[in-house]
């Protein structure tokens, strides 16, 4: 970004990085339009279920890090969650810190907590690992039943400090780290350990036999995601002020499966919109309670089904395609690629490629 | 004590078993992970409720409907929303919740979130050893037996087993020596719906029937599936029974952590893991890429 | 991606309409927050259901001259699954159907959260569900933010535990001198959660002094569904009494197996699913003699008791639990309003601070944390038992002087009569 805000650099900057692509266009406006809506709304409803959204976007998000790039399928996701949540919760309340310190530290916590499971899940593959790593949670969960006095048990840790003063502050605090957040994950992807992250997934043995120490990279992948997790757990504590059981449930952890899934692994932005999309329509679903949960799963079932790699690749497949030479995006009527005008005329049946 | 345990562990483990085999079975011929196969249960258990308890039918042919429908239940299943998407494994996985999740919100919808019992289809016990055992434990023990044995024998001795299990070692090769494979999974996806059910219908008199009581045996029997070897039946068997006996040797010898049980199975899970990564039985994938 | 943007258009368009097509309240809107899809949910709706009828036939509320028709506002919690979901519902109701009062809750971990919601916005939330000490001693510590917070039902869980060895000692006595047996053995079974652990805290204080003997303790997990290796260990220890405390599904279960394989020690304690009518039909009949402690029972508590307990049974298809008692913080709320004349809530504390209401669970007075007060000519909470098919009232007979009018006498398992009987 110019230092000094010149119109024209920003101009040429949304003119070439933003505009030239659809998928940009509608980030950049989801953005921007997130960005004013509480200029125009003020209802705290609709601020609280967008919050929400954020920070279950960022969880989501940290999945498809961990899971979807290296292929590391984490059914247990919900620990990271909960051992940040719980740290944030216990330090706020015990010795008072304030949410910009306990949040930090217990997504550190989420990251110990993912280097003790990382470290003895390396050698576990594929379904193997997806099992083993279900369980810890739940036997997390035993610990925090074990130990009332300091877990508050079933009731959880209450009587904790908001997120902030006003409830729209706490909307920005979480929609701008849920913006800066998902870029940090979205760019780290896009690097060269992001590309590791890919071979890994791809073809793990081969990435071995170039010379690639795989185990210190799953670790990183393990730990990363672990503290993108943190920080949507304590976000959450903060903001719902309360930390218990439910956020170690099971259905939380195969809820981030679901709505990654549903948006399109391997990109970042597409369990982020799964969030966007599926978590308010559960509560737009409100008006028919009675069978909301049933309509949300027939949704997923049907959508699914359509789109078996998820929601915002089947649409991204449509809308650009790769260009084969210098594997820069383009919008899927371009007749040469933007960048290095190699040919793409007629290879528009091979741009669904990617990630699969 | 010892008398104790070992009945309470055997009942423990044959109910797991039923559930744990037809889970193997299913992954290892179709590659499926299917968080649905104790939702099959659920429902089953829900069928004879509403059967015996509800409409007053006969016990026997209210667990012969129940068993018949919710395998017809399954092969619909199998065939609309896991069979044409089967090349995506992951996504198979989330159709697979989501199916668990259509069929726990139907039954709360019919059913409202109560708690139900039904009665079995026997009453009173008998002394073992001076331990008190149900007709019906005795009863759902020997039912288990009997079901694995047959199941023993399908898959050891006849074509329809040599098939599965080669299907189960090869897809591809399988298919190339002429199996239909598809045909052979949908076979199979019958046969672990039918074990769930049976389970199903056996643990509706011992256990409470709610929308939720498909959560608690999903993550015994992925424990189980993993401890004793992805795919493998043998290894089902046994971790079934290792866990079984595991849990009621948690509540007899530390009363105090009884609601530890399923914590202390899965971290034997964990244990086992990180001695043998591919289970007690189970094959390594090494190769499989 | 384009549908993408269509699909947020519309629901941003639709919450829109939503917000502007409400009109100018000429009613009180009051919302029954509970888990609507299980049975606490409906015994919230149907008790506040219950008195809101009869309110509205009456003409409805008197505030400053007008008469004003009470609406009921369904909040589906979705508590017992998701807490974030409960915490949403509430300032939905809150904003959106603007609702004025709010009774209900069931989850404390939910009800927490909830509880932070309703006092953000300055509403009034009469808790009918959870039992957990602290969430009226937030009313001690913040009373200017938690003060529009008051509790109806259930008595707090010190006084469960109270009443819970009242009924054990009751058991004790009668098990002493019908069969002869100088110091019963009592085993302690509780779920694993903590608001059972400070009974047992006290359970193992207590029974000694109470002249019995502790025979084990089990806790099982609070969703565990078959608990019949810990009654196998319990026949093992030699046990007279089970002292209960279970608010799970594993309470069907645990009756049916005790019953089935006539463990011979009485059931006595709490037994959440042994309050509801589908426990008979749940366990088969084999729940007979278990006992429990209940908020109400088909006796004269006060004179409004039984009408109430036999129209909602006939409503609601069920025995009235402790969350029914929405139909007693409603009439209460009512009261309030009719007095000090507004709907303003800082107004109507102080009014709720001094009532004084005869309910269907009692003689309903706040204590200055605004909970429950719990004793003789209070609200004391019930004993029931299961005997042959009907749940009577078998506590207080003969306590502090009082004896509800229909309550009968303890009966003691026939198959524990057979095992321990002199012979």
């Amino acid at each position: 970004m110019p230092v000094l805000f010149s119109f024209r650099k920003i101009r040429l900057f949304l003119s070439k990085e933003i505009f030239i692509l659809p998928s940009r266009i509608i980030a950049f406006f989801f953005c921007l339009g997130l960005l004013v809506l509480p200029l125009l709304i003020k209802d705290p409803y609709l601020l609280r279920i967008i919050i929400l959204s954020s920070i279950f976007a960022i969880f989501a998000a940290s999945w498809d890090l961990l899971s979807g790039y290296t292929g590391q399928m984490n059914f247990g996701h919900a620990l990271f969650f909960g051992v940040a949540a719980y740290t944030s919760a216990i330090l706020n309340l015990r010795l008072g810190l304030p949410p910009w310190i306990t949040i930090p530290i217990g997504a550190l916590a989420a990251v110990v907590a993912g280097l003790i499971i990382g470290i003895p899940c390396l050698r576990l593959r594929g379904p193997y690992l997806a099992l083993a790593t279900l369980a810890f949670p739940i036997i997390l969960m035993g610990i925090v039943f074990t130990i009332p006095g300091i877990t508050g048990g079933e009731l959880g840790v209450s009587g904790i400090k908001p997120l902030a003063r006003s409830r729209i502050l706490a909307y920005y605090v979480c929609v701008i780290l849920m913006m800066g957040l998902g870029l940090v994950m979205w760019k780290i992807g896009d690097s060269k350990t992001g590309i590791i992250f890919h071979a890994i997934r791809e073809d793990e043995v081969a990435v071995r036999a170039s010379g690639i120490n795989t185990t210190r990279y799953k670790l990183l992948a393990f730990s990363l995601s672990g503290f993108f997790a943190g920080i949507s757990g304590g976000l959450y504590t903060h903001f719902i002020r309360i930390a218990g059981p439910s956020t170690l449930e099971v259905s939380l952890s195969f809820q981030a499966i679901i709505w990654a899934i549903f948006g399109g692994v391997v990109t970042i932005y597409g369990p982020i919109t799964g969030v966007f999309l599926l978590y308010p329509l559960m509560e737009f679903l409100r008006i028919i309670p009675e069978i909301r949960t049933l309509l949300f799963a027939l949704i997923v079932i049907v959508i699914l089904l359509f789109m078996p790699e998820g929601l915002t690749t089947w649409i991204r497949d449509r809308m650009e395609e790769e260009c084969p030479r210098c594997k820069v995006r383009n919008v899927a009527w371009r007749k040469a690629c933007r960048v290095c005008f190699a040919d793409l005329g007629k290879r528009s049946s091979e741009g669904g490629e990617h990630g699969v | 004590m010892i008398e104790n345990i070992l009945i309470n562990g055997l009942i423990h483990g044959g109910v797991y078993a039923l559930l744990a085999i037809g889970f193997s079975l299913i992954f290892g011929v179709a590659r499926i992970v299917n968080i649905a196969h104790t939702a099959f249960y659920m429902i089953a258990a829900y069928f004879i409720y509403t059967f015996s308890t509800r409409m007053g039918l006969h016990p026997l042919l209210a667990i012969l409907l129940s068993v018949v429908i919710v395998t017809l239940i399954g092969m619909g299943v199998y065939q609309l929303s896991i069979k044409p998407i089967q090349e995506h494994e992951i996504t198979v996985l989330i159709i697979t919740i989501a199916v668990a999740m259509v069929f726990q919100e139907t039954v709360l919808l019919i059913y409202g979130g109560h708690f139900r019992g039904n009665p079995g289809l026997l009453t009173g016990f008998l002394e073992i050893f001076g331990v008190r055992v149900s007709y019906q434990h005795l009863l759902t023990l020997i039912v288990v037996l009997f079901v694995l044995l047959i199941t023993w024998w399908i898959l050891l001795r006849t074509r329809l087993g040599i098939a599965i299990r080669a299907t189960a070692q090869d897809r591809e090769v399988a298919n190339l020596m002429g199996m239909n494979v598809h045909r052979i999974a949908m076979i199979t996806m019958a046969i672990a719906v039918m074990m769930a059910a049976i389970g199903g219908v056996l643990i509706a008199p011992l256990s409470v029937v709610e929308p939720y009581m498909w959560l608690h045996p999903l993550v015994m029997v992925l424990a189980i599936v993993v401890l004793g070897g992805l795919g493998s039946i043998k290894g089902s068997l046994i971790g079934a029974f290792i866990l079984g006996f595991t849990e009621t040797l948690v509540v007899f010898l530390l009363p105090l952590g009884a609601f530890l049980k399923g914590a202390f199975s899965l971290m034997i899970m964990i244990v086992v893991l990180l001695l043998r990564p591919e289970g007690l039985f189970g094959v390594a994938f090494e190769e499989e890429r | 991606m384009r549908g993408w943007g269509r699909i947020f258009g519309s629901v941003i368009v639709l919450l829109f309409i939503f917000f502007g097509s409400i009109s100018i309240a000429q009613d009180i809107k009051i919302g029954v927050a509970g888990p609507m899809a299980f049975i606490q949910g409906q015994h919230h709706w149907f008790g506040a259901e219950y008195a809101v009828e009869e309110i509205n036939a009456r003409g409805g509320v008197l505030v400053g001259g007008k008469r004003l028709p009470i609406k009921l506002i369904k909040i589906d919690t979705n508590e017992i699954l998701n807490v974030p979901d409960a915490a949403s519902a509430v300032e939905r109701a809150i904003t959106r159907d603007k609702v004025d009062f709010l009774v209900g809750g069931f989850r404390t971990e939910a009800v927490f959260a909830m509880q932070d919601v309703a006092m953000d916005y300055k509403k009034i939330f009469m808790g009918c569900g959870a039992a957990h000490p602290e969430l009226c001693a937030r009313v001690a510590k913040d009373y200017n933010k938690y003060k529009y917070w008051f509790r109806v039902t259930p008595i707090n869980s010190m006084f469960l535990a109270k009443v819970d060895f009242i009924l054990l000692g009751m058991v004790g006595k009668i098990m002493g001198m019908e069969l002869g047996i100088p110091k019963p053995k009592v085993a302690i079974f509780a779920e694993k959660a903590v608001w059972a652990d400070p009974i047992v805290a006290a359970a193992k204080e207590n029974i000694p002094k109470m002249g019995m003997e502790i025979a084990g303790e089990w806790r099982p997990s609070a969703t565990a569904t078959d608990v019949t290796a810990e009654l196998s260990a319990i026949n093992a220890s030699g046990a007279h009494i089970i002292f209960t405390t279970i608010s799970g599904p594993m309470g069907i279960p645990y009756a049916k197996k005790w019953g089935e394989l006539k463990i011979p020690a009485a059931s006595v304690g709490i037994n959440v699913e042994a309050q509801k009518k589908g426990f008979w039909e749940a366990t088969g009949g084999l729940g007979n003699y278990d006992t429990t402690m209940n908020t109400y029972a088909r006796v004269e508590i006060t004179s409004v008791t039984i009408p109430f307990y036999d129209k909602f049974t006939a409503k609601a298809g069920e025995f009235p639990t402790y969350n029914a008692g929405t139909n007693d913080a409603i009439r209460i709320l009512v009261n309030a309003i009719e007095k000090a004349g507004t709907l303003d809530a800082d107004k109507l504390v102080p009014e709720l601070e001094r009532t004084d209401f005869y309910g269907a669970a009692g003689r309903i007075v706040f204590t200055k944390d605004h909970d429950v007060t719990w004793g003789p000519n209070f609200v004391t909470a019930t004993g029931t038992q299961w005997q042959d098919g009907k749940l009577m009232c078998v506590w207080p007979v003969n306590w502090e002087g009082i004896t509800y009018k229909g309550a009968v006498k303890y009966k003691i398992p026939p198959w524990v009569v057979e095992k321990w009987k002199k012979k």
